[in-house]
């Protein structure tokens, strides 16, 4: 009833959805895996409306629609709930139930809120959700807050003229087992009402809940699998089987890192949250990937020996030093340099130059009595530019003006050039072509030959098993488990996703 | 010839254009002696709009500078008599303090600086009603003059204000270009995630600006009161507003990064033009601050920058 017919979306110089295909019919539960990157959100966006596709066409029920936005896709039956919830918490259950359609309710502009309540509890009954819609939403817990979500989207059903379609974007992620079951219960027995699509990193819940499973990679569906005529490994194998040889991640040039000289201890670290008793050590020479799946807990450990949290439980060391209360400064001065995930916002100032950006995290160094040393601070870019020879028209150049992968060598170079051997890389080849991959991977070498130490976040588990001495899978705030990989014996995806999943 | 690359160059464009139009009207307004007694009365001004740069340069916004100015010019009134020429320093410690003061609670308590500054400035006006028995105050005048006298003569047809005005520009200048506080700044307004995460100290770099907001905010207060012999609570009431647009049309957005003191240099004498053609236009006192609120809308929405911002509230 729901089809995409050779849909395409481009980006400024990436083509985000290739010719996709994809359809859903009546009472139907849909699966949607890839990747990071592999474009599920963008074809998600597609479907509720929020981007408009730059080629082919969408049907419903066999004829052609287009959506202006997400309101309008809504008109049509198709809704969403997200996954970072889009409830407002301080209004009350029935006021989101509603929000932007009380006019039903309404008279001269004044809502009568007994009708809203009654209409409201009519569609938590659909879900099964026993509370009283006059509730704050902040005062119900995660799971109640999504079923409130599902709620508001089912409003559809009497809204809206055919059948609807739900898309669940990573509905369980923070949900406890239990809750799972409740919720793939309560989907299943909505069919009658809804078509589902369902986004999760989860593939064995993917597996369980779908009647079939689109497979994606590089912005197109490379399979459609139906119900029980696939494994988890081989639709892993799938969404990742690029062949990659190992020269693209520089294996030959892996050397023996240095056991000698730790740089980086945690020790039994826990943070606020969920991050708890992470122990691993950094060496010279080495670098040690974190794996795991979004909101595992690598960014806040990457973080922490960054100085930007605050351990509440156990010790870090630096250079066989024990540091408490250390701050981003003080990380720096220790020789620790980071490269955030967000390089737009977090990475380099756009507004400033090169040579701005490649001083900024050690000013001192170039300036007597606070006193700059503009000649000093030029030369160092010059050097820098032809060294990883950055396309920048000269170190006067707007780093918000260049690409993607130019700016991730400024900011690497910031940190090269002042001498940081602890580096903390977060997705450092994140939305760059595949010859800015290749240059990061050959810095990446380079430091390590060095003498420096990587803490790694990789883009995709192919990048962090080909680059790394040493993998610590991460699941729920806790290392599951540590593996050696030295080349030629190498863990594989399987290996790693067992632990991670 | 695109409307993004002309935009830096649109401050003096707009400033000529101005001078043109009044000179044109009244030829005699471009007389040398009346263009530089012009940027001698607007000094005060424009010391008080060169602190507001640093705030509004790394996004924030000083609203005590005012006030700030109002007490300061009844601290220099009573203390000029015990104190002598110390009491500039007085004044300047005191702007610098309760601007720490602002920038502290704006960087350490998260009060946003447009009420962390406005309670400051309350404060402040608080101070000099206390300080001043509520009343206007006048200076001893044969005191005044061979403590400050220095400050307000002339040489030749030349203003000594306008020499003040340009020591000052000019450490200013080198203090945003040349030294580390300068970049830190910059940074701290174009990008302050990215400046935190290559390890600055943003909140010690915030405060210094608004302590340097709030110190030449003294350094005005100090000068009127000396050309005015006195001081009171009111007496600098209206220089807010202008002194806002001065920054604004001058080039520094309210989203901070760009722009600059050189820049509010040229936004300052912009304002004393229109200021000028006021009169020339028969625009009563009265209805300047009409005028300047006007000016002040276009100049903001002129000059912000939207993509820094997600709500507007």
């Amino acid at each position: 009833m729901y089809e995409l017919r050779a849909v395409e979306k481009k980006f400024p110089g990436v083509r985000a959805l290739k010719s996709v295909d994809f359809s859903i019919s009546r009472g139907e539960i849909v699966g949607l895996v890839g990747e990071n990157g592999a474009g599920k959100s963008t074809l998600m966006k597609v479907i509720y409306g929020a981007y408009q596709p730059d080629g082919g066409e969408i049907l419903i029920d066999g004829k052609p629609v287009r959506f202006s936005g997400p309101r309008d896709a809504m008109e049509r039956g198709i809704g969403m709930v997200f996954q970072e919830q889009s409830l407002i918490t301080n209004l009350s259950v029935m006021e989101n139930i509603f929000l932007g359609y009380e006019d039903q309710f309404s008279r001269f502009g004044v809502v009568s809120w007994r009708a809203m309540a009654k209409a409201a509890r009519k569609q938590l009954a659909k879900v099964k959700l026993d509370i009283d819609p006059r509730t704050t939403t902040s005062s119900l817990s995660f799971a109640q807050r999504q079923l409130v979500e599902l709620a508001k989207v089912l409003t559809l059903e009497e809204r809206v003229q055919g059948h609807l379609v739900v898309l669940l974007d990573e509905p369980t992620s923070v949900l406890a087992e239990e809750e799972v079951k409740l919720l793939f219960k309560l989907v299943r027995e909505l069919t009658t009402r809804a078509s589902f699509i369902f986004v999760s990193h989860r593939m064995d819940e993917v597996m369980e809940l779908s009647d079939r499973i689109y497979v994606m990679k590089d912005g197109q569906v490379v399979d459609v699998v139906s119900r029980g005529a696939a494994t988890p490994e081989t639709i892993q194998h799938k969404m990742v089987g690029r062949h990659v040889d190992k020269e693209y991640y520089r294996e030959q040039r892996q050397k023996p890192y240095d056991t000698t000289k730790p740089l980086v201890e945690l020790s039994g670290v826990s943070l606020p949250g969920r991050v708890h008793d992470i122990s691993l050590t950094l060496h010279a020479g080495e670098v040690l990937c974190l794996v795991g799946t979004e909101g595992s807990g690598r960014e806040a450990i990457l973080r922490t020996i960054y100085g930007m949290r605050t351990p509440i439980k156990g010790a870090l060391r630096i250079k066989g030093e024990t540091v408490s209360r250390l701050t981003a400064r003080g990380a720096v001065e220790r020789g620790v340099g980071y490269v955030p995930r967000e390089r737009k916002i977090e990475g380099i100032v756009a507004g400033m130059n090169v040579y701005e950006n490649m001083t900024l995290s050690q000013m001192p160094r170039y300036a007597r009595m606070g006193w700059l040393d503009v000649g000093d601070e030029r030369d160092l870019a010059r050097k820098w530019i032809s060294r990883l020879s950055i396309k920048a028209s000269s170190e006067y150049a707007d780093c918000g003006n260049l690409s993607g992968g130019n700016q991730q060598k400024v900011v690497l170079a910031k940190w090269r050039s002042g001498g940081s051997d602890i580096m903390l890389l977060d997705h450092p080849t994140r939305g760059l072509d595949i010859g800015a991959k290749e240059d990061v991977y050959d810095m990446i070498r380079e430091m390590c030959d060095d003498g420096v130490g990587v803490v790694l976040v990789a883009d995709t588990l192919e990048e962090a098993i080909g680059l790394s001495h040493t993998i610590v899978v991460i699941k729920d705030g806790a290392i599951q488990k540590r593996f050696d990989c030295a080349p030629g014996s190498k863990p594989s995806l399987y290996d790693l996703l067992h632990y991670m999943i | 010839m695109d409307i993004q690359r002309l935009k830096p160059h649109l401050p003096w464009i707009t400033l000529l254009v101005l001078v043109a139009i009044v000179g044109i009207a009244d030829p005699s307004f471009l007389k040398p002696a009346n263009l530089l007694s012009l940027a001698g009365d607007i000094v005060p001004l424009f010391i008080m709009a060169l602190g507001l740069t640093f705030a509004i340069y790394i996004g924030g916004i000083d609203l005590s500078a005012q006030s700030m100015a109002n007490m300061i010019t009844v601290v220099a009134s009573v203390y000029l008599a015990p104190l002598g020429i110390w009491v500039a320093a007085l004044c300047i410690l005191a702007g610098f303090t309760l601007g720490t003061l602002s920038g502290y609670l704006t960087t350490r308590m998260y009060v946003p600086s447009f009420i962390s500054t406005l309670a400051v400035g309350g404060i402040c006006f608080s101070v000099a009603q206390w300080l001043s028995g509520n009343r206007a105050l006048n200076m001893d005048a044969t005191q005044r003059n061979e403590t400050f006298g220095w400050m307000i003569g002339r040489t030749g047809i030349v203003p000594h204000e306008l020499f003040i005005a340009l020591g000052l520009l000019a450490i200013c200048l080198i203090i945003e270009r040349r030294t580390t506080l300068g970049r830190a700044l910059k940074a701290v307004g174009a990008g302050e995630l990215a400046a935190a995460a290559s390890g600055l100290n943003v909140a010690r770099y915030k405060i210094l600006a608004f302590a340097i907001s709030g110190g030449l905010a003294a350094v005005a207060g100090l000068l009127f009161s000396v050309k005015l012999s006195g001081g009171a609570p009111t007496i600098a009431n209206g220089f807010l507003l202008p002194a806002i647009v001065a920054v604004l049309v001058g080039g520094t957005p309210l989203t901070g990064g760009v722009g600059g003191v050189l820049n509010t240099a040229i936004g300052t004498l912009i304002v004393a033009v229109i200021r000028a053609s006021m009169l020339y236009f028969g625009i009563a006192a009265t209805q300047q601050q009409m005028v300047f609120g006007l000016v002040l809308i276009v100049a903001i929405a002129l000059t912000i920058d939207r993509s820094k911002l997600r709500t507007v509230k």
